[in-house]
């Protein structure tokens, strides 16, 4: 017996604000990054947990997957901001308003 | 209240509350390094919850590998403390409104679902069995994300390369 | 029916009477404005055709019997059924006579008062205006009609005063009549409407028949019977109603001769006279009538005592006839009001006619102007003057003498000797201001250069004749009219078989009616007309009873400060606010909403990356509202 379900469902969601407070508030592209990690990882608390309660591996498959694609996708956002800081100078996201 | 109740509750707290500094550090190196300790509480709580292959790889992908790489690009590129007030009000009010009614939903939409008030029961999934579930179901996404691995490095490496017209000497990768 | 008019001579000469001016009026005002003597011609046609049908009317009908009544389906609602058209009885055919006559006076005066006026053509068209709605009015079977063509008459009043509306006093003596005449017709419709609601109907016959006090209550009778009357004060100027008349002589002379001596103002006396057998159900509304109707008599001669303008003079001594007509209607006899009312429509227009020919020669309205540039050397209107203003007087045998007595009768027989001295008074304070005037006219002080008179003679004598002759007929009526109160007493002998008979008034009465007049008369002598003569009267002296009176008791005043302080300081003023704040502000409010609205959202345009993807949760978020509820 650990806990009901809805404690794991609280705590990740409120994970998943925080992650997407660090995303929209913080004013660095690299913030926005960890933003998006840490919103990754709400996700697969609450698959873990989702796969505990109905007692099938296939929460925990996905998060395997997620944790490739995690990877996949910081390097790729690295480089991106590692060119664009080359580019500008900057990583502030308020500076890249060329679309406006 | 079992004992893995408690732990949960500690794991939870440290999760969170690493996580809450982690976002509002102004210094990145600080922000990641609270962040690698949010991801140390993670794995724990996926070893909790019975994965613990994921628990190992947590600690071993996310809180060593992307991480450390975080921290490389941060100290690559000297990027200092933010200078500028940290939460502008005109950044967060909209943020805090959004997510206070995210809350809102979130609660209700938890306290709607019957099957929210299950408790969970300890289990284990061994490292070998879930192996073979993995290599046996989900073949297919396997060989994908070894090409999307690939196609990963390729990208980076293409993206990092300096452009021909900035000499070495006056790129900031020139003099590491 | 009304189909079938013309084997019917009574009823086409009705329908010819009082249609044939509102063709007149159309006629100018669509087509003949730019021809002034067009325009005059088709006007004087059409009210001379009227007064030929009157007097057709009068002369068929001359012999008592019942009322004739001719009506068509005009609203029906229910159980409400008002019909419209005409009513022919003796008041309504006499009144029709009067007012068809005078008009037709009137409007002849007026191609030579009126000649060179810009506006000549709109005067011809509103004349006729007048013209139809008045005997419309006179002959109207139901109540209903008969508010309809008052509205009328008061909107012809309207536009007759403001006629020369370049003059802002015009325009604001036209406003201000129109506006307290139509405090006294909310009155008068509510009166209608109670009337209606417990009656069922409103024709005029039902009404005045003694069915009605078996199923109206005495006090509902009472109450309709007051508002009426409320519009009544309206119309003739009684008090508390009474200062719009004397403003009311902005307009041309002509026209306070017609509307506002003659027929307009004695259309609430006519509307009493109408409805005599039912206001005399009730006892309390015909005492409070007798008291407004005393009022006024006594305010308005006190009024008349210190003002110097002419036309002024004569219009405070209608309110003070009107006011005498109404007491001896409301002390019960018929026919003393009504015969009144003939005679002073009579006497009425003649002087104000005489004085537009001196306020035309001398282009003043001032008394004593025009007597120091040599008034009384216009022969004609000097004679007609005088036969008038003794005939307002009441020294015989001129008409007023017979009229006034017989309503002095009528106060005597009342059980409260205080009504007979206030009608003497009334007589006494009448006599005296009348030939004030005429003695300051008569016998100027300074004596009056040549260059002066002769400058007067020359400006007459265009328009001179066309005035003067319509000046001697009714100076002719005048002299004559006392003499056919027999006749007419016959004519009404029909309606007054209700009312008990006048006769048996006391023989002293009409001894001390002519030595009250002729001590007015003496007392304006010593006064004004003595060679010696001071020529200030007893009142002037006393300054602040001539204050008082000059300024109309301070009505004016009071009205002023009341309008200032209620209506134009809270209700207008709450209005103006609640305009200014609340609706402006609204809607600024919510154009300033917009603008707030765009100006916030223009910022997820900014370019700027967390701002789209804040966006992107948002969407999100209500997307799950969406899906999961």
């Amino acid at each position: 017996m650990i806990v009901p379900f809805y404690h794991v469902l609280i705590l990740a969601g409120l994970l998943f604000l925080m992650g997407i407070s660090c995303m929209v508030v913080r004013r660095s592209l690299i913030m926005i990054l960890l933003g998006v990690e840490i919103m990754l990882n709400a996700a697969s608390i609450i698959l873990v947990g989702a796969s505990l309660l109905w007692q099938n591996l296939d929460g925990q498959a996905i998060v395997m997957f997620i944790f490739a694609i995690a990877a996949t996708e910081v390097s790729v956002g690295l480089a991106l901001i590692v060119w664009a800081y080359r580019r500008t100078g900057s990583v502030d996201p308020g500076d890249f308003n060329i679309l406006k | 209240m079992t004992i893995y109740s408690i732990i949960f509750y500690l794991l939870a707290v440290l999760i969170l509350v690493t996580t809450a500094l982690a976002v509002t550090r102004r210094d990145l190196v600080h922000a990641v390094i609270y962040l690698i300790f949010s991801f140390f509480g993670s794995a724990m709580l996926f070893y909790l919850f019975g994965a613990p292959l994921l628990a190992v790889l947590e600690v071993i992908i996310y809180a060593g590998a992307i991480m450390v790489l975080f921290l490389f690009i941060v100290m690559m590129l000297r990027i200092g403390k933010s200078a500028v007030r940290l939460f502008p009000l005109s950044q967060w009010l909209p943020a805090a409104v959004g997510g206070l009614i995210y809350i809102a939903i979130g609660i209700g939409l938890i306290a709607a679902d019957p099957n929210s008030h299950i408790v969970l029961k300890t289990a284990r999934a061994d490292p070998a069995v879930f192996g073979r579930y993995i290599f046996e179901k989900h073949w297919l996404s396997i060989e994908i994300v070894s090409v999307l691995l690939l196609v990963a490095v390729i990208g980076v490496l293409l993206l990092a390369r300096r452009s021909p017209r900035h000499p070495a000497g006056q790129t900031i990768e020139g003099e590491l | 029916m009304i189909t079938n008019w013309l084997p019917e001579p009574s009823l086409s000469a009705a329908i010819l009477a009082t249609f044939l001016p509102f063709v007149a009026f159309l006629l100018i005002m669509v087509f003949t404005r730019r021809y002034p003597r067009l325009s005059a011609g088709l006007s004087i046609g059409a009210v001379s055709i009227s007064l030929i049908s009157a007097i057709f009317l009068l002369a068929r009908h001359w012999h008592p019997q019942t009322p004739l009544e001719y009506t068509g389906q005009w609203l029906i609602s229910g159980d409400i059924n008002i019909p419209y058209g005409y009513l022919l009885d003796q008041v309504s055919l006499l009144m029709l006579t009067v007012v068809a006559g005078i008009s037709f006076l009137v409007q002849v005066y007026s191609l030579g008062y009126m000649s060179g006026d810009t506006g000549f053509s709109r005067y011809y068209a509103f004349m006729s205006l007048f013209a139809w709605a008045m005997m419309n009015l006179t002959l109207s079977p139901t109540m209903l009609q008969l508010y309809v063509f008052w509205e009328l008459v008061g909107l012809s009043s309207y536009l007759l005063i403001g006629f020369w509306y370049e003059k802002f006093s015009a325009s604001e003596a036209g406003k201000k009549a129109f506006v307290m005449t139509r405090f006294g017709d909310i009155a008068l419709f509510l009166g209608i409407l109670l009337v209606l609601v417990h009656l069922g109907n409103l024709n005029i016959l039902e009404l005045n028949s003694p069915r009605v006090s078996s199923q109206m209550s005495a006090a509902r009778i009472t109450a309709a019977a007051l508002l009426i009357f409320g519009g009544i004060i309206g119309k003739s100027a009684q008090f508390p109603l009474l200062t719009w008349l004397p403003d009311a002589m902005e307009g041309p002379t002509p026209v306070s001769a017609l509307l506002h001596s003659a027929t307009m103002v004695a259309a609430g006396v006519f509307l009493f006279a109408r409805l005599f057998p039912f206001f005399s159900l009730s006892a309390t509304a015909m005492t409070i009538f007798l008291a407004i109707g005393t009022i006024s008599m006594l305010l308005a001669s006190t009024m008349a005592m210190v003002s110097r303008d002419i036309k002024q003079v004569w219009a405070y001594s209608t309110i003070s006839q009107l006011g005498f007509m109404i007491m001896g209607l409301a002390a019960g006899s018929y026919f003393a009001g009504v015969f009144h009312l003939t005679t002073h429509a009579g006497f009425k227009a003649l002087l104000f006619l005489c004085s537009g020919v001196f306020i035309h020669a001398y282009e003043s309205n001032d008394v004593f102007e025009i007597s120091r540039q040599g008034g009384r050397r216009l022969k004609i209107p000097t004679v007609c003057v005088v036969i008038a203003a003794a005939a307002l007087a009441g020294l015989p045998p001129l008409s007023g003498f017979f009229s006034k007595e017989l309503i002095l009768g009528a106060l005597a027989e009342l059980k409260n000797p205080v009504w007979l001295a206030a009608g003497l008074l009334g007589a006494f304070l009448t006599a005296y201001y009348a030939f004030r005037l005429i003695f300051i006219i008569l016998f100027p002080r300074e004596s009056s250069s040549e260059p002066d008179a002769n400058h007067a003679q020359d400006h007459v004598h265009g328009g001179y004749w066309q005035m003067a002759w319509p000046l001697m007929v009714l100076a002719t009526v005048t002299v004559l009219l006392g003499f056919f109160q027999g006749a007419l007493e016959d004519f009404f002998k029909e309606s007054l078989s209700a009312q008990a008979a006048h006769g048996g008034h006391p023989a002293w009465l009409p001894f001390v009616a002519f030595s009250c007049a002729a001590c007015g008369v003496l007392l304006a002598w010593v006064e004004f007309g003595r060679r010696s003569a001071d020529r200030v009267g007893f009142v002037e002296k006393i300054a602040p009873l001539n204050n008082l009176f000059a300024e109309r008791w301070y009505i004016d005043h009071f009205y002023r400060r009341f309008l200032d302080i209620f209506i134009y300081g809270m209700v207008s003023n709450m209005l103006t606010q609640n305009d200014k704040k609340i609706i402006d502000g609204g809607i600024d409010g919510l154009s300033k909403a917009t603008v707030e609205t765009g100006r916030f959202v223009s910022f997820l345009n900014n370019g700027m990356v967390q701002y789209r993807l804040l966006t992107i949760f948002v969407v999100m978020v209500l997307l799950g509202i969406y899906f999961f509820f």
